[in-house]
């Protein structure tokens, strides 16, 4: 790592590369928080975060819009879109993070490791040369204008070519997401339109009967004319003939039970 | 920075348009083909996009041809206009057309095309079903194919690290979504579309990380300019490793070599039939254009460094290709592996670092192309109720239902495994001699080891077609319309004639064999 | 190139056709357009497609004519024209050139092949009159023929063997004709496989010019084989002979050729008669810049001629079935040509006189044949002929001339091939010289045989034999036949036009007269003549129809020598032995391997399958440990 650091010492101050280990340290932070959270709105978050400090280190760099245009679009808008969007969807809803295939967190966790620890090997004992903007910012006078240049100048055709990648997209989330109506909507005159011709009951069903011994959906209730109304009980019920019978009161009982005998309780009306 | 800044004009960038003409064509007949899914009735737009795409794509040929013997850079030198480009960006656009034929089909399912009616559509719901009455279709598949035409024309053909970037990602966003759009088995398909779009992402990503390798490295982006840069550099440098690996990483990634190899075989199996014969042949034709362009124009003061690391993947490749393949069930998946198996072949070419190596890769994508859009539309054909009959016990005994298909596959099987006086063998003879040339000999044993091996996997479809007994309730092979006919009719007379009379096309390869720095 | 490959090698670059010679890829592609139509076209040509299939030839044939005469106008060295077609280059340096070649030695081929295959045609619209697959026929036949133009058109071996391969397929299909019979399916099956031996060699003798010489056409072949080892012209000889052993049903290769009398009698006269079976003679004569440079090979030629002269007499003298009889003949006669072919620059063109000649009169005797089954219901055993003549007029005189004329009676035709070979003979070994005097004494005795049993003596007819005269369809061919066989010696006598005419393609060298011509006359009339006074004291008698039990010479020349026997324990034999002791090599050690090999294939496939598991996160880890390879490998590249 010493080396490395050389390296940095040899080109930038002191004041840049302090905010180099600072911004460093916490956009690195950030993207490990984006990985590992189990929510996915944190990771919205944390990513947020990686991409701020990454503005900081644009813009202690030199490049000054880049900087801007990176908190402004990236932390700005996109990443406060996929909010919404994350909202919409639901903010509790978390991954599962049982990982089910054998060994795959100790292997990914190693070939990871050896994959930076290389990495880092390699380029602590690299010497870079011209490093900073100073040099390409002074051949059109600022930075913004060299960026300017290069985009429709040098790699005009990429820059073209890029809208194609961005109508892509957008012909790609209208066919995975938008749904084109087959039929017109239909308005209330129709519903009720549809609900008359079509002969069956047209207003809502009765509800079950209530009596002073029942009140379950199992029984039915009775017609002005005292027949039963068989649907006023759920279908299901019917189909499977579970329909209690309710028989008229004999004279007796009645008596019975206008004199407060109470031998009757607890037998069914059967 | 401080005091005032002195203004300086920026030059008006140069852009010769005859030169880039084949990719304008594409990418405006593509911007058209959203208008016209934007403003042209439903019932309508099949038949204007159909006479759009064959239209734009013939024109892009003959604007190719008119091309022909052009050697320049061109688009602030964003783009080589060569020989190696010319004929990459040639045989892309017949493939494409070939593979339009497929997209087009349309009479193979009773229910319509290849695609599901409506993506956004619950799989199995009533909606799907009252669409698929309906006889909708999702024509939004033009544009997409026109984009990723487009992205192909221009990858093989960027002279710049960062419009390679770009056109990389212009031609694999629109495949990840027309991966997702099978008709059938649309969970399949949808999960091969998410695996195809993360593991793409992610090898992107490698991509780009070996760009600012060699950007840190060199200060440009410009092939040209990495190559000056390490003429210049005696020393080593460890930032021009990681660049070449990286970058690699991404590549490979795209030509389907081994270890990068393992979504190949998903998304070709849940990928609707016509995109994964579009996928198998002109993803691999342009994804070797660009190899070829960067490790022989950018990295060709490294060849020794990467030689070797070429040499061990083309050695995996093609043997974890063949034998996989061997245990394979499904004809897709076989076919999948057969294609990664090629792609080590075809690195031999690579692998060569000489103007043969450069003639005989661009010979075998040529070859190799027309016959697997074949072989998949071969596949297309064989269907029971349910859809495309994919499974090997279900093609037993296809020889005494379907001589002429049957036959028509066996010839493309023979091409793949290398048949004299079929295009597959001219191409490997090419490729082996040509890495033989390159002192590749240990490499091409293998290659010949593995030959033989996958002969044994093709020979054993062919003897179950013809010689085992048609299991009940078969598939039957559909009676395709003029589209697929002529797409099967192309593939044979190509693999036939490249068999027969290699010569026209071996000698154009060998011409164009030259890359321009 | 030096004085010494001078003597070997005819330097004649042929011109680039053009003009009339434009022409000659029409004689193949007319029969093989024919052969196209006709099977292809399926049912719907049944009702013309036999006319299309006599037309085909006999169009090849006047394109033949008109090259003939156009070559005539040339002079002679200028008289051979090659014609491209286009480059077949297989890959790499491995480059054939799609070339025919017009010279003298192909154009005397080609007039014969269009010119009997025209009149066997024609014979086989009568003959196959009644087969319901009569379209199917002629579609083969043409066929043949188109095949047969390619192997004498070729300029370059690999061609050559196309035609060869080619007239071979052909030949397998129309020997299996009949193959609701048993027999005929095995004959075909074993006509294939004896042919593979040849052909094997000659595959065998092209990759080894490639080898050698960088290339196969002759041309190359001829300015190469100066400067080649001895060894190497001897091998490649060798490997010719072989080949041409195995198509001329040459000693030890002979014994397809008899079961090949299964086929319909218009393919036994035109393919095995009269052309294909000429093929290994052609191309002995066409490598004669190889023999001449390979004295054993050349030497070991000779010998198969001798041997195959006698033992295919003897074989024709025992046989009872007429069509084996000639057959046996055929081989006999064809063994003449080998011994010519042999004796070098000396007898190169008496071959190709002979190889005419007999043409001519082979082709009229199967005909001659042919017409007698179909007179006698596909009755072939001639001891259930006899006393033909009556019924048979103009079967009787074409065939007794031809009979003449392969005896080597004068004025016929034979008569001059013959007797030039046995000069020639004489000229260059006594003991060839001697073997061919006794053959043209046995022939003499075979032919007279046969023609005493077929055509006079008494009926032997069975109840349902009603013996008729055939159609003129039929008998218009043998009569033109018989004309040429009568006056084919014009060729040679008295002006030796055939040797000046070949002179630039196949070399000439007058050899030394010992014996005044008269005497020449004498001793081979003569020898023939004792041969057939032998056969009239023999067969005028009673010819019982029960073969008798015979000598012991007769029985072993019924069962053909042997020669199936000799090849079973030559071949088959130790075949037998190694395939045994080889297969149990084969299942201890070999199959172990493989099976081992295989049992490793299948458990890296299912090893590797379960890495396939279907999750991107597990790809996804693949390949970032993908990348770690490949990060450290160029890195400790670099190291």
């Amino acid at each position: 790592m010493t080396g490395l650091a050389t390296v940095m010492l040899s080109v930038i101050d002191t004041g840049e590369q302090i905010t180099f280990w600072i911004c460093g340290s916490l956009a690195l932070i950030g993207a490990l928080g984006m990985v590992l959270s189990r929510k996915a709105v944190h990771s919205a978050l944390w990513i947020a975060m990686t991409m701020i400090n990454l503005a900081c280190l644009y813009m202690a760099q030199g490049a000054l819009f880049l900087g801007m245009v990176q908190i402004i679009v990236y932390t700005g808008a996109v990443m406060m879109l996929f909010l919404f969007v994350l909202m919409l969807v639901g903010v509790d809803s978390s991954d599962s993070v049982v990982e089910t295939i054998r060994g795959q967190r100790l292997a990914a966790g190693l070939a990871g490791l050896a994959f930076a620890l290389m990495l880092i090997a390699v380029i602590s004992r690299v010497t870079l040369g011209d490093v900073g903007t100073q040099g390409a910012d002074a051949v059109y006078g600022g930075n913004l204008q060299g960026l300017a240049a290069l985009i429709f100048g040098k790699y005009l055709l990429a820059f073209e070519v890029t809208s194609a990648l961005l109508i892509t997209a957008a012909i790609g989330a209208m066919i995975l997401a938008h749904r084109e109506r087959i039929e017109p909507k239909k308005e209330q005159k129709d519903l009720s339109k549809e609900r008359f011709l079509s002969g069956e009951h047209p207003g809502s069903l009765p509800p079950p009967g209530v009596y002073a011994r029942h009140n379950a959906v199992d029984t039915p209730a009775l017609l002005p004319d005292g027949t039963l109304a068989e649907n006023s009980v759920p279908a299901s019920l019917r189909a499977r003939g579970a329909i209690r019978t309710v028989d008229r009161a004999l004279g007796d009982e009645v008596q019975q039970l206008a004199a407060g005998d109470g031998s009757l309780e607890g037998e069914d009306l059967r | 920075m401080n005091g005032l800044i002195a203004l300086v004009p920026i030059p008006t960038p140069n852009m010769d348009l005859g030169q880039i003409a084949p990719l304008e064509i594409v990418f405006g007949a593509a911007l058209i083909s959203v208008l016209v899914e934007a403003f042209v009735r439903r019932e309508g737009r099949r038949r204007v996009q159909l006479v759009l795409v064959f239209a734009s794509l013939i024109a892009a040929v003959a604007a190719l041809v008119g091309l022909a013997g052009t050697r320049t850079l061109t688009a602030q030198a964003s783009v080589a206009v060569d020989g190696p480009a010319l004929f990459m960006q040639g045989t892309v656009l017949l493939l494409a057309i070939v593979g339009a034929l497929l997209i087009a089909e349309r009479s193979i399912d009773p229910a319509g095309d290849a695609f599901a009616p409506r993506a956004s559509a619950l799989p199995g719901g009533r909606e799907e079903r009252e669409l698929t009455a309906a006889g909708w279709s999702q024509t939004e598949v033009w544009p997409l194919f026109l984009f990723c035409v487009g992205g192909m024309l221009l990858f093989p053909a960027s002279n710049d690290l960062l419009t390679m970037f770009v056109a990389l990602e212009v031609l694999s966003l629109p495949l990840y979504l027309l991966a997702g759009l099978a008709r059938r088995r649309r969970l399949l398909s949808q999960e091969a579309s998410l695996k195809y779009f993360l593991l793409g992402a992610f090898s992107s990503a490698f991509f780009l990380f070996g760009t600012a390798m060699l950007y840190g490295f060199a200060g440009t982006f410009s092939l040209g300019g990495i190559a000056d840069a390490l003429s210049g550099n005696a020393g080593d440098n460890g930032l021009v490793m990681l660049g070449v690996a990286l970058l690699a990483v991404g590549l490979l990634f795209k030509v389907a070599a081994v270890p990068f190899h393992q979504w190949t075989p998903d998304v070709y199996q849940g990928a609707p039939t016509p995109i994964t014969a579009f996928m198998a042949t002109c993803v691999k034709v342009a994804a070797f254009g660009a190899l070829l362009r960067v490790m022989y124009v950018a990295l060709g003061g490294v060849r020794w460094d990467w030689q070797p690391m070429l040499w061990i993947i083309a050695i995996i490749t093609m043997l974890v290709g063949v034998i996989v393949a061997i245990a394979q069930t499904d004809i897709k998946r076989m076919l999948a592996y057969s294609s990664i198996a090629h792609a080590g072949f075809i690195l031999l070419g690579v692998i060569a670092v000489s103007e043969a190596g450069i003639a005989s890769t661009m010979f075998y994508l040529a070859a190799y192309g027309f016959a697997t859009l074949g072989a998949f539309a071969v596949v297309s054909l064989v269907r029971d109720s349910s859809g495309e009959a994919t499974h090997l016990s279900q093609w037993a005994g296809l020889g005494k239902r379907s001589p002429v298909v049957a036959g028509i596959f066996t010839l493309f099987l023979l091409a793949f495994a290398g048949i004299p006086l079929t295009s597959g063998f001219t191409s490997k003879f090419a490729v082996f001699s040509a890495a033989i040339a390159g002192g590749a000999t240990p490499v091409v044993i293998v290659a010949v080891f593995a030959s033989v091996i996958s002969a044994f996997f093709y020979a054993r479809i062919i003897v179950l077609m013809f010689f085992a007994e048609p299991a009940e309730e078969g598939p039957r092979v559909v009676l395709p319309s003029a589209f697929t006919a002529l797409a099967l009719a192309i593939g044979v007379a190509v693999t036939v004639l490249l068999g027969v009379l290699p010569q026209p096309l071996l000698n154009l390869a060998q011409q164009a064999g030259i890359f321009l720095r | 190139m030096n004085i010494g490959t001078a003597v070997f090698a005819q330097e004649t670059v042929l011109a680039p056709a053009n003009g009339t010679f434009s022409l000659i890829w029409l004689l193949i592609a007319l029969p093989a357009l024919g052969a196209a139509i006709l099977l292809l076209g399926g049912r719907r040509t049944n009702a013309w497609g036999h006319l299309l299939g006599v037309l085909m030839p006999v169009a090849s044939f006047v394109v033949a004519a008109f090259l003939f005469a156009a070559m005539l106008g040339q002079p002679a060295e200028e008289r051979g024209a090659v014609q491209h077609l286009y480059d077949w280059q297989i890959v790499g340096a491995f480059k054939v050139p799609f070339s025919l070649q017009l010279d003298q030695l192909s154009m005397v081929f080609v007039l014969l092949i269009t010119f009997v295959g025209s009149l066997i045609h024609i014979y086989a619209i009568g003959y196959m009159a009644h087969d319901p697959a009569r379209r199917k026929f002629f579609g083969y036949l043409n066929l043949f023929v188109a095949a047969m133009l390619l192997l004498v058109l070729a300029d370059n071996y690999l061609l050559l063997y196309v035609g060869w391969e080619g007239v071979g397929l052909a030949s397998f299909l129309l020997i299996g004709w009949y193959q609701y019979k048993d027999s005929a399916a095995v004959a075909a099956k074993k006509a294939f496989i004896i042919n593979r031996v040849g052909d094997f060699g000659l595959s065998l003798a092209i990759m080894f010019m490639f080898a050698v010489f960088g290339g196969v056409t002759f041309e190359t072949v001829n300015a190469g084989i100066g400067s080649a080892s001895e060894g190497t012209a001897t091998w490649i000889g060798l490997l010719l002979l072989l080949a041409a052993c195995g198509k001329s049903a040459q000693f030890p290769l002979q014994a397809w050729l008899f079961d090949a009398m299964e086929g319909p009698t218009p393919v036994s006269a035109l393919i095995h008669a009269a052309t294909m079976v000429t093929a290994g003679v052609y191309l002995i004569v066409r490598s004669n810049a190889i023999f001449d440079a390979a004295p054993t090979a050349r030497l070991l030629v000779l010998i198969v001629g001798c041997i195959s002269l006698i033992w295919g007499a003897i074989i024709g003298c025992a046989k009872d079935d007429l069509k084996k009889a000639l057959a046996g003949s055929t081989m006999s006669q064809i063994g003449y040509m080998v011994v010519a072919a042999g004796l070098g620059p000396v007898g190169y063109v008496f071959a190709i006189f002979h190889l005419l000649t007999h043409g001519f009169f082979k082709a009229g005797l199967f005909l001659g044949a042919g017409s007698v089954m179909h007179a006698n219901n596909d009755k072939i055993n001639m001891r259930h002929l006899g006393a033909l003549r009556t019924v048979m007029m103009i079967t009787f005189v074409t065939f007794g001339i031809c009979t003449l004329a392969i005896m080597g009676i004068p004025p016929f035709a034979g008569f001059f091939s013959k007797d030039d070979i046995i000069k020639a003979a004489f000229s260059q070994s006594p003991v060839a010289g001697v073997v061919t005097l006794i053959g043209a004494g046995i022939t003499g005795f075979y032919m007279t045989r046969i023609f005493l049993m077929t055509f006079l003596g008494k009926a032997r007819w069975e109840d349902d034999q009603h013996p008729h005269e055939s159609p003129a369809v039929m008998w218009i061919p043998m009569v033109v036949l018989a004309i040429g066989a009568t006056i084919g010696g014009v060729l040679m006598w008295p002006s030796h036009w055939l040797e000046t005419w070949l002179e630039p393609a196949v070399p000439y060298q007058e050899h030394a007269q010992t014996l005044p011509e008269w005497l020449w006359i004498i001793i081979t009339v003569g020898t023939a003549l004792i041969g057939i006074l032998w056969a009239v004291a023999l067969y005028r008698r009673e010819v019982p129809v029960t073969p008798p039990a015979g000598s012991l010479l007769t029985r072993a020349a019924r069962e053909e020598l042997y020669g199936n026997e000799i090849n079973e324990t030559l071949t088959m034999l130790p075949g037998q032995v190694l395939t045994r002791s080889s297969v149990f090599f084969d299942n201890r050690v070999v199959d172990g391997f493989v099976n081992g090999m295989a049992a490793v294939v299948w458990g890296v496939s299912g090893a590797l399958r379960t890495v396939q598991n279907g999750f991107a996160r597990s790809y996804a880890l693949t390949m970032l440990g993908g990348a770690v390879l490949l990060v450290a490998l160029l890195v400790l590249v670099r190291l």
